[in-house]
């Protein structure tokens, strides 16, 4: 369980974060919502140590970016693409902390190759990073991440760039994580993908946390309205499932 | 974990970097060392050489004796210093700053040293001619001192110090023009001086640069794999379990280091650290830092070999090996950005 308490993070004279408590079970998708400028990346960044905060995130009163010995893997929204590199080169990064630096043991080739096959980039190896498609980077860096055999994967709209068959590929791919007990923690803007995903939904605005529970707890409370300014309705489907639709008109 | 069962694919990943290559490089540089202190407007035979060096019976003796051991030797040396020196840190710069045409002078350390030259070479009265490499050093160092000083965020942003470095060197280029014209008559020295030259390469030269390039070398090849992490975010680095911030100071300052060691010993020399880091990466298609050690070697051995073409192309006199360098440097320069266009498209 990681223990998010008083966390603040200020940059320059805005405050980015303010007083975050929550709790992220272990084995869960937790996935952070609300509108652009929330702090939902703030918060992944926080988590990775990138984001000097105060206050702790911490797993058993370690922080977790000190633990040197826990594997977090980060799926970027806007990754930097490597000139000249190959999908292969790309992916074996994600070992480079259990291998060491400029290793690659023989279970870490074989891991990747399997990787890519489960990610549908095997036979794309040799290509360049960055003559890969929107989906298909998407898909190298749920690989890479997948490759470092994490115990914590951030995920930063890791659907944001893919069109609706792709976005249901990758969130597969991640849910296939989450039966081998890895932690998830995402971000996401659809609140409809993120309730059909996540155990967890947290919802955010302002930097602060407005509503942190259960998805189904979450999407059914009057306050999601109040996160996105009353602009969406939420409906349920006959199969039970919620879907939420942004509102053209804002009259009511 | 469920899903990452192996199933044995191993022949199917190329390796990342094959040492073979290393291997190849240093054995390169080697035969190419060897080329370039046998030639000359006295040509000395190859077997004699190996012999002398390796202080085996039937070496050269007497002026022949003279020629490898006081000349042509130590400036082979600091040729394959100089050139080693400014074509690794010509690939650390490019990795560090995300930028393919990111060259060792970038941060204002050219024109530093340059400046620095000038006020040896112009300061009247006093004789500071011996003293130049020590002016050179300290411009370039302090130049890039600057840099860092003005760019403020020190390293969190690439660009902005990217970019502080180009204000400085124009900054110091305008001084040093300014002091040329006042002192006409050290325009030719100093445009001599510009070009770079290796012809003052004697043992003390080579003993003092070899320490400082060394130990340049040594920290860059050290951290040189976990520089591949700086070709990504450093949300992404950080994952990985490097601290990109320190990487990056660690790699700059020891580039650094090397860079301003190479250009007080042997002027400005262009293009090396653009050509060679491109030339490996080129023919071995990989960008990874591993190749670090390659990149050096590599570039000892291109230097080594344009001193050889300054020194006999137009022999008795000399070329400036900047010349050389650029002649070869710029076409290939503009086949590299064309290149680069083309897989942009």
């Amino acid at each position: 369980m990681i223990k998010i308490e008083d966390l603040n993070v200020r940059i320059g004279q805005r405050n980015i974060l303010t007083n975050i408590n929550i709790e992220i079970e272990d084995g869960k998708w937790t996935c952070l919502v609300g509108p652009n400028g929330a702090g939902k990346t703030t918060l992944l960044k926080s988590l990775l140590g990138s984001q000097a905060y105060s206050g702790s995130i911490a797993d058993s009163g370690v922080e977790v970016f000190k633990n040197h010995d826990r594997n977090v893997a980060f799926v970027p929204q806007h990754p930097q693409i490597p000139i000249g590199m190959s999908v292969s080169e790309y992916v074996m990064l994600g070992r480079s902390k259990r291998d060491g630096w400029g290793n690659e043991s023989n279970k870490s080739r074989n891991l990747v190759a399997d990787i890519l096959q489960v990610t549908g980039l095997f036979g794309m190896q040799s290509q360049f990073v960055s003559q890969l498609s929107g989906g298909e980077m998407q898909r190298a860096l749920i690989a890479r991440a997948l490759v470092q055999e994490p115990t914590l994967i951030l995920l930063d709209e890791p659907t944001s760039a893919l069109d609706l068959h792709h976005q249901i590929a990758v969130l597969n791919n991640i849910e296939l994580l989450k039966e081998s007990g890895v932690t998830i923690i995402s971000t996401m803007h659809d609140i409809t993908l993120a309730a059909m995903y996540a155990e967890k939904i947290v919802v955010m605005h302002q930097g602060k946390v407005l509503l942190n529970g259960t998805s189904d707890f979450v999407i059914h409370s009057p306050e999601l309205k109040t996160a996105f300014e009353n602009r969406i309705n939420v409906f349920t489907l006959d199969s039970g499932r919620p879907v939420i639709v942004a509102k053209k008109d804002l009259s009511n | 974990m469920k899903i990452l069962k192996s199933k044995g694919h191993e022949s199917v990943l190329a390796p990342i970097w094959n040492w073979k290559i290393t291997a190849f490089a240093a054995a390169l540089l080697f035969f190419v060392g060897i080329l370039a202190i046998s030639f000359g407007p006295v040509s000395l035979g190859f077997t004699e050489i190996i012999k002398t060096l390796f202080g085996l019976p039937g070496g050269l003796t007497g002026q022949d004796r003279t020629l490898l051991i006081d000349l042509r030797l130590p400036r082979a040396l600091l040729a394959a210093l100089v050139g080693a020196a400014l074509a690794t840190s010509g690939a650390v710069y490019q990795t560090v700053f995300r930028n393919p045409l990111a060259d060792p002078y970038l941060l204002g350390a050219a024109a530093g040293a340059g400046l620095g030259a000038t006020i040896a070479l112009t300061s009247a009265g006093a004789n500071l001619y011996s003293l130049l490499p020590i002016f050179a050093f300290f411009g370039a160092i302090l130049a890039v001192l600057v840099s860092f000083f003005i760019s403020g965020k020190f390293f969190a942003e690439p660009n902005s110090l990217l970019l502080s470095g180009i204000a400085v060197g124009s900054f110091a280029t305008a001084v040093q023009t300014y002091l040329q014209q006042r002192n006409s008559s050290s325009l030719r020295p100093v445009y001599s001086w510009i070009l770079g030259e290796l012809t003052v390469a004697n043992w003390q030269v080579v003993t003092w640069s070899s320490i400082y390039i060394l130990i340049a070398l040594i920290i860059l090849i050290t951290v040189s794999k976990q520089l591949d992490g700086l070709m990504l975010t450093d949300e992404e680095a950080y994952s990985l379990g490097i601290n990109p911030n320190k990487l990056r100071v660690i790699a700059v300052v020891a580039a650094t280091l090397a860079t301003a060691t190479a250009v007080s010993a042997s002027g400005l020399i262009g293009f090396v650290g653009i050509v060679v880091p491109h030339l490996v990466r080129g023919i071995t298609h990989r960008v990874t830092n591993r190749g670090l050690l390659t990149i050096a070697l590599v570039g000892a051995s291109f230097l080594v070999l344009a001193d050889l073409g300054a020194r006999t192309l137009l022999s008795p006199a000399e070329l400036p090996i900047g010349v050389i360098t650029a002649f070869v440097g710029a076409p290939f320069f503009l086949v590299v950005l064309r290149k680069k266009r083309l897989v942009n498209q």
